[in-house]
């Protein structure tokens, strides 16, 4: 059971190396506002961590890790009942490596196999401006795909902490201002590369030159580039097969939860309550959708506590951490296995992410007062 | 003659317009495809330059900008939402107001989005054509999202408590879903073709129609598969409803209709038609719709009919009623005002405009909402009176006295009374409204009433007393009466100036109010009934006293006179004549009964008095002579 916890943090440590790496790229980007030249002198500093051997290992690394971690939970979810920001975030994932495999190519393969091939940002921009404007698109695409993956994962993560009172205020805005820095400074230095382009003819044969250098691997590079790219695609085929293959072994066994209110739900055995909940339209909080970090879903069992699945690891941890009571179990966590089972939620289903950072606050929300009344103001 | 020639004439500019309308659409769907593949080539070859990654770039940022602005909105909009959607809705008054809240929420949102995006295209150096794309693009967002939100609050496929029309579950979903393809169609229809237009005109045209003829379509499927009766509701279910022209046929009779003249005639002309076409569609579905709001109150007063009814409830029919008089009326408001906007009709200068057309146009619109508020006071009124007239149910004579049957002979009076006078003070109304000068008619009126009255005089003292007499609550329909002259009798009607007495032989008495003078009312309350028993002297008065009283207890039990009695039988010895011992007998009845119990009280003493032996004093008077005394 500390696998589940192990497996979560990992993906985090890898999902904050590879955000580390964009934001650095894209801040890299951004200096194009000022000039082209700029842009140059600080890719050296700003891309410096990661061009070490250690750098790049753990780079790689974690591209790896973070992709297989993915179509791994992808694998084992349960039910397509889940958060919006989930399905972007799964989607956005899904798409991110295919659109970004050219690029790779484009930068980091080529320059192994072709000889006295360079890689500059003036040829780059120069590339995806005039010589192929097609890839532009992908790249345009790629960065606000990465950068919404990317932040919705740590805004998740990071506006449980309490700490986020204090730093979300300009943590947030930041947010937002990388990428449009980023692809304003993309493109300044794009106008800047075109009208290079129009008026040194000099500097425009050295990139036509170079440009030339990749002619003889080209084959190469686009036979490994489709090879990756199926085995990518096999491999999001597979986990998906994986999922629809548990969602067919467990469809006829039926499960019902029983909430306050006289609500009820009911689905497929195996899944979490939450899940249930999700299903059957019972308004529930969960903060950190389902990933049993903010504890704003527990709910006291008051009946079939055996048809339940035993703690885990993280259950633990959070219900320790929000001082919860003994017979209270997550509901993202807490599997439904029996034939039913009765649950009182234990926070009304507005409760914010401030539930999860100081859950004394909320506390004196009894159960009694879980919805409130009707015509209260909004 | 020359009439028929007009409109012959009328008819033939009218078919050849539509013919020649038809000849152009035949041609711009002919040159369309091959002038929109030239127009896509072009506009590829124009994506892949630096321009286009421009476009595209600066485009990126406006999504994240407006994303970005209305994220921060929902930081602090999404527990309200949340909030708002967890709680219960408790009946569909609830779910309208949860329905606001949520549009506004939700709206907030969506206006938030669209100004950000706009407002930060703005800052942008575009390329060529490019921004106009963007606004156009960014405002089909809007009109797209913003049906979402609409069909969403409307018809919340979701959750049936928080629909706001009657429509069944099951065909919620594809409603809204069906809704929403209209909806993107006509957005399309509305937008795409604007920015083809200057380099493809005839795509342009094709484009419109094809996206019109796919609202269109969708539009009818809508109007057939989803427009349906109003459903019968479990309590009155079992009512036979006349056969009505079904409304479906009419929604897609408009749709058809607005779709064929924009075909043929115009864009305007089609607006105009669709607006007239809406307005009469929602005419027809208005009290459906509204009475769907108080349905759970309506529904809650039918099942409690069968119980004893309380007279304090108020109707549940006369909030809907109001609100679908006020409704219909806004409707047609809001499709003139509509309609005037599309016929560009300069609103403001209307007022002071001279033509007197206009003027009596506009007049006509101030008479309207005048008797819109007479007849709401009119509903107010006659729903109320009626409702208490139903709850009281109807004057039975031969039942018992009903306490509320003043209310039956006021109540009637009083709803004529406020008809003639909702009437009259219209009527003035509407003439002083037209310009018409109606002070001589009121002066003509006072000077008339005057005379009249002086001539009417005893009639004024009748209909005067007549109030008094009612509203002091002196006798009521039922109820037997005896004035201070010999008229007496039992009250069976009540008008404006008489009250109609049947007396118990027969003939029935007219009296005026005015000569009712003092009023002797014998059915209030309870009544007391005395009467004598005349026994021999030799009889033990406190023996008869007990037997009668004993008598009397038991006639309590009595099925047939035991419950209108309030006091039993009792007697005591009143009187001691010679030869003969007076018992006074009484007892308290229900006004009205003392006769039935009375006789009933007779035949008991006379079985009672026989079994002991004892007869009454007979009218014999015995004469004892004394002992000695000889006659003579």
């Amino acid at each position: 059971m500390r696998a589940n916890m192990a497996i979560r943090s990992l993906r985090l440590v890898t999902g904050m190396v590879l955000m580390a790496f964009v934001a650095g790229h894209l801040a890299n980007l951004s200096i194009g506002l000022v000039s082209l030249s700029a842009m140059e002198n600080w890719l050296s500093t700003l891309m410096a961590p990661w061009q070490t051997p250690i750098g790049r290992v753990l780079l790689a690394g974690s591209a790896l890790v973070h992709a297989a971690l993915g179509l791994y939970a992808m694998a084992m979810r349960r039910t397509l009942a889940m958060a919006k920001t989930d399905y972007v975030q799964l989607a956005l994932g899904i798409l991110t490596p295919p659109l970004l495999l050219s690029h790779v190519m484009l930068t980091a393969v080529a320059g192994e196999l072709a000889s006295g091939y360079e890689v500059s940002y003036g040829f780059l921009l120069a590339v995806y401006w005039s010589l192929a404007p097609s890839y532009a698109f992908q790249q345009l695409l790629v960065v606000l795909f990465v950068w919404v993956h990317a932040a919705l994962g740590l805004y998740s993560w990071l506006v449980l902490k309490p700490v986020w009172r204090r730093i979300g205020g300009f943590v947030l805005p930041i947010l937002f201002a990388v990428p449009i820095v980023a692809l304003l400074g993309f493109a300044e230095a794009g106008k800047e590369v075109l009208e290079r382009l129009a008026t040194d003819a000099e500097w425009r044969a050295t990139v036509l030159q170079n440009s030339a250098r990749v002619g003889p691997v080209r084959a190469r590079i686009d036979a490994l580039q489709s090879t990756l790219l199926a085995a990518y695609c096999g491999l999001v085929l597979l986990a998906l097969a994986v999922f629809a293959g548990r969602i067919l072994r467990d469809r006829l066994t039926r499960v019902r939860v029983d909430y306050d209110a006289g609500l009820a739900a009911s689905g497929r055995r195996g899944l979490s309550i939450l899940e249930l909940s999700r299903l059957g339209g019972v308004p529930h909080a969960d903060v950190c959708s389902g990933r049993g970090r903010c504890g704003t879903c527990r709910v006291h069992v008051t009946g079939g506590a055996g048809s339940l699945s035993p703690r885990n690891t993280i259950e633990d941890t959070t219900l320790a951490r929000v001082h919860a009571d003994a017979g209270d179990r997550l509901a993202c966590q807490a599997r439904v296995f029996g034939p039913g089972v009765a649950v009182v939620r234990a926070l009304p289903p507005y409760a914010d992410a401030s539930a999860a950072r100081q859950p004394g606050d909320w506390a004196d929300t009894a159960p009694e007062t879980a919805t409130p009344p009707a015509g209260s103001p909004a | 003659m020359s009439t028929g020639e007009g409109m012959a004439g009328m008819a033939m500019t009218l078919l050849e317009a539509a013919k020649s309308r038809v000849a152009a659409l035949g041609a711009d769907l002919a040159q369309a495809p091959a002038e929109l593949h030239s127009m896509l080539a072009a506009a590829s070859g124009a994506l892949y330059t630096g321009a286009g990654v421009r476009a595209a770039t600066y485009l990126l940022i406006l999504l994240i900008v407006g994303a970005g602005v209305e994220w921060l909105y929902w930081t602090y909009a999404h527990g309200p939402l949340r909030a708002l959607e967890s709680a219960p809705v408790s009946s569909p008054r609830h779910a309208l107001r949860v329905a606001l809240r949520r549009l506004a929420l939700l709206g907030t949102g969506l206006v938030l989005f669209t100004f950000a995006t706009l407002a930060a295209s703005a800052a942008f150096v575009w390329p060529r054509g490019m921004h106009e794309a963007v606004v156009a693009l960014t405002l089909f967002v809007l009109v797209v999202r913003f049906a979402w939100i609409g069909v969403s609050v409307v018809l919340a496929p979701g959750r049936a408590a928080w629909r706001l029309v009657p429509v069944a579950q099951e065909k919620a979903g594809w409603l809204a879903a069906t809704l929403m393809g209209a909806a993107v169609a006509l957005a399309l229809a509305r937008f795409a073709p604007n920015l083809v237009e200057p380099a493809a005109p005839h795509g342009a045209a094709m484009l419109r129609l094809a996206f019109a003829t796919l609202a269109t379509a969708l539009l009818l499927v809508a109007a057939f598969a989803f427009i349906e009766g109003p459903v019968p509701s479990g309590a009155t279910g079992a009512k036979r409803r006349l056969p009505k022209f079904p409304a479906s046929i009419v929604a897609a009779a408009i749709v058809l209709t607005v779709f064929a003249l924009w075909l043929l005639r115009s864009g305007t002309a089609a607006t105009v038609a669709g607006i007239v076409g809406g307005v009469i569609l929602v005419q027809m579905a208005l009290r459906d719709l509204v009475f769907f709001f108080w349905q759970d109150m309506i529904d809650a007063e039918a099942a409690e009919a069968a119980d004893p009814p309380a007279v304090d409830a108020s109707d549940p029919t006369l909030l809907p009623s109001i609100a679908l008089s006020t409704a219909r009326f806004l409707v047609v408001l809001v499709g003139l005002a509509a309609c005037a906007l599309q016929l560009n009709a300069p609103l403001a200068g209307m007022a002071a405009s001279g033509n007197p057309l206009v003027r009596l146009g506009l007049d006509m619109l101030g008479v309207a909402a005048l008797a819109l508020f007479t007849h709401l006071v009119w509903i107010v009124i006659r729903t109320t009176i009626d409702h208490r007239l139903k709850r009281i149910g109807p004057y039975d004579p031969h039942g018992e006295a009903n306490p509320n049957a003043r209310l039956l002979t006021l109540l009637p009076l009083l709803r004529t009374s406020a008809a003639v006078l909702l009437v009259v003070t219209l009527a003035l109304s509407s003439l002083w409204a037209l310009g018409i000068e109606i002070t001589p008619l009121l002066a003509g009126a006072g000077v008339v009433g005057l005379a009249v009255g002086f001539g009417a005089q005893a009639l004024v003292r009748d209909v005067i007393a007549g109030i008094f007499f009612l509203a002091e609550d002196v006798f009521r329909v039922g109820e037997y009466i005896e004035s201070g002259s010999t008229t007496k009798g039992t009250v069976e009607r009540i008008t404006l100036r008489t009250v109609a007495l049947r007396h118990h032989n027969g003939p029935l008495y007219f009296v005026p109010y005015g000569s009712l003078g003092s009023v002797r009312n014998n059915s209030r309350d309870w009544v007391i009934e005395k009467f004598n028993i005349p026994l021999p002297i030799g009889v033990d008065s406190e023996k008869i006293r007990k037997m009668i009283k004993k008598i009397g207890i038991e006639m309590l039990s009595d099925p047939e006179v035991g419950h209108m009695m309030r006091m039993p039988l009792k007697s005591k010895l009143a009187r001691v004549d010679p030869g003969v011992k007076i018992f006074r007998c009484k007892f308290q009845t229900a006004p009205g009964n003392q006769f039935d119990v009375r006789a009933q009280a007779f035949k008991r003493i006379e079985a009672a008095l026989r079994a002991e032996g004892i007869n009454f004093a007979d009218g014999a008077t015995v004469v004892v002579q004394p002992a000695g005394a000889a006659p003579g």
